[in-house]
């Protein structure tokens, strides 16, 4: 017993922090397979082959705005968000399928490391192949300025990775077994159905903030017919990078103390 | 060390462990019952990962679920098999210390320290879907003692494991228990018994008994064991047995004769003796259940008040 604590961290707000890094580092490793690196590889290469035909289609005269349009429909959106459909829904049923749920949900503030790290290490490997896929896009993409665009398509990348992924939290918290179909629900529901309605309803989502900052930053606002200006939010950009940090602190927040009161019965777990 | 009172774990309809009160004191013990008896459940209350419905466990003095306090202090090996491949075990055992709070150099240091322990050194960087199911035992066991609980709780340690592996797992966990307290589950009355452990069976969600193995075996001893004998003319063995000192009742069942006495020996020498001297043809004798679903069954008559 002497040594027992010798080497332990004092409970710190530090200590969450680096139980999730731990965490985020253990699943990246875990994401290194095979199958992983190849559905990666194709989610990295299938904008770029898409731009490609569409410029052949066009034979080389596509709008450079709608290029754009078109990059920020393939990346931010869709590559963004299967990627994430594939890294953040199973966050808990792997656990409970490979039978290493028991082992976290014994550590002191291993349900909440566990939620957390998941979802840095699905941001994290979402964003990697979504920002290759946009260099390899934009290396064959017809677009006025690839530097600005690149710079763009990172920063929504990242936000639509942060906002998606703890969006698809809440099913993996609340029906692990079925997150993936309940996720798609979710996508479905909230960040296509509701993100287009120009109601209030549409504020909470991420995709309203993602079309609206886009607008903004490729200064298309004025080029907007009226009735396409329905769809975005005239706001200035900080307002909606600080609205999708506030979804993602109550998304994580909700998930996190849903996790933290789950129970799996034994029969669950093998 | 762990108080549990009146404690009662239903999943929807269906009972998990069932108004079950025990005191276990700093030490080894043994929680002995069949598959499906509600052994993982009250494990999984004691160490945190279930609510009570009714009753409480407290655990060092302290309801153990989401109390950080509490599980800094458990190590939990469950019975379910690591299913990840490519990970080796410095890794799984690292990953585990750190998210007990340790720091990435410690819990390196005390990830190797361990896997020496447990005897897994030389294939501590090996991945654990290349190592055998006694290897992989002895990874999960390392990563739930790396971080020097004062309670190691272990659900089927020893499931799967070829004898060998098994002696050496028994040998390994009786050493960590000199110093430390110990609840280990199993559904093998001997690998319990092998560890010098307290008793507690449990039994359709229910403590049924409780003690020393000694004691449970003196329990066991004390109620009626069965003898089964299949002979030509059961209604005259039946009518020989009653007149065997010793013989509490006698029955017939599937064409043969069903004997309870509490000492079945005895029973085997004179009973068909008696038989065989009267010219019957005794075509088999079954000795009583010993086995522990027997045993079992026996301790829930008992449990329930039946006498036989």
């Amino acid at each position: 017993m002497s040594d027992s604590t010798a080497g332990i961290r004092e409970p710190s707000r530090f200590a969450l922090l680096a139980s999730a890094w731990t965490v985020a580092a253990f699943q990246l490793r875990r994401l290194l397979t095979r199958p992983r690196l190849g559905l990666a590889a194709i989610g990295a290469v299938f904008p770029a082959a898409v731009m490609l035909a569409a410029g052949r289609a066009a034979r080389g005269r596509l709008d450079p705005d709608l290029s754009v349009a078109m990059l920020y429909a393939l990346i931010p959106e869709a590559v963004c968000m299967l990627g994430l459909l594939v890294t953040m829904c199973p966050a808990v049923a792997d656990e409970l399928e490979r039978g290493t749920w028991p082992h976290v949900a014994v550590r002191p503030g291993g349900r909440r490391a566990l939620l957390l790290g998941t979802w840095l290490a699905a941001v994290i490997w979402t964003s990697a192949v979504a920002i290759l896929a946009t260099g390899l896009a934009l290396s064959v993409a017809n677009v006025t300025d690839p530097f600005a665009v690149a710079r763009i398509l990172v920063a929504l990348v990242l936000l639509s990775c942060a906002g998606r992924a703890a969006l698809f939290a809440l099913p993996a918290v609340v029906m692990p077994k079925r997150a993936l179909v309940a996720s798609v629900g979710v996508a479905l529901v909230v960040e296509v159905l509701a993100g287009v309605i120009p109601a209030v309803v549409n504020q909470a989502t991420v995709s309203l903030r993602l079309r609206s900052l886009l607008v903004d930053w490729m200064r298309w606002k004025q080029k907007l017919p009226t009735e396409m200006q329905l769809f975005i939010d005239p706001q200035p950009a900080w307002v909606h990078v600080l609205a999708v940090a506030v979804v993602v602190t109550v998304l994580l927040t909700a998930a996190v103390l849903i996790l933290e009161r789950r129970q799996f019965p034994p029969s669950e777990e093998i | 060390m762990i108080a549990i009172h009146n404690l009662t774990k239903l999943y929807g309809s269906v009972i998990g462990v069932n108004d079950i009160s025990v005191d276990l004191g700093a030490g080894a013990h043994g929680l002995l019952g069949p598959n499906g008896a509600g052994k993982t459940t009250f494990l999984g209350l004691v160490t945190g990962q279930l609510r009570p419905t009714m009753g409480r466990v407290l655990v060092f003095g302290e309801p153990p679920f989401g109390n950080p306090r509490v599980l800094r202090r458990i190590g939990f090996c469950p019975a379910a098999d690591l299913g990840l491949g490519a990970t080796t075990p410095r890794e799984w055992v690292g990953y585990l210390v750190r998210l007990s709070g340790f720091g990435a150099a410690e819990a390196r240091a005390r990830a190797d320290r361990t896997l020496e322990q447990v005897g897994l050194a030389a294939a501590s960087c090996r991945p654990l879907a290349t190592l055998s199911k006694g290897m992989r035992q002895r990874a999960k066991l390392a990563g739930a003692i790396a971080h020097d609980p004062d309670l190691l709780v272990l659900d089927e340690p020893f499931d799967g494991l070829d004898p060998v592996a098994r002696h050496d797992l028994v040998e390994l966990v009786r050493s960590w228990a000199k110093t430390r307290s110990l609840i280990v589950a199993s559904h093998l009355l001997h690998e319990v018994e092998a560890l010098d452990a307290g008793l507690a069976v449990i039994l359709g969600g229910r403590l049924v008994a409780s003690g020393t193995a000694a004691e449970i075996r003196d329990l066991v001893d004390s109620m009626p064991a069965e003898v089964r004998v299949r002979c030509d003319e059961p209604r005259r063995f039946a009518a020989l047995a009653c007149g065997v000192e010793g013989v509490e009742s006698v029955r017939f069942d599937l064409g043969g004769v069903v004997v309870a006495t509490r000492q079945p020996t005895l029973l085997m020498e004179q009973a068909v003796i008696r038989a065989l001297d009267a010219g019957l043809s005794v075509q088999e004798v079954v000795a009583a259940d010993r086995s522990l679903e027997g045993i079992f069954g026996r301790l829930v008559r008992l449990h329930r008040g039946v006498k036989a």
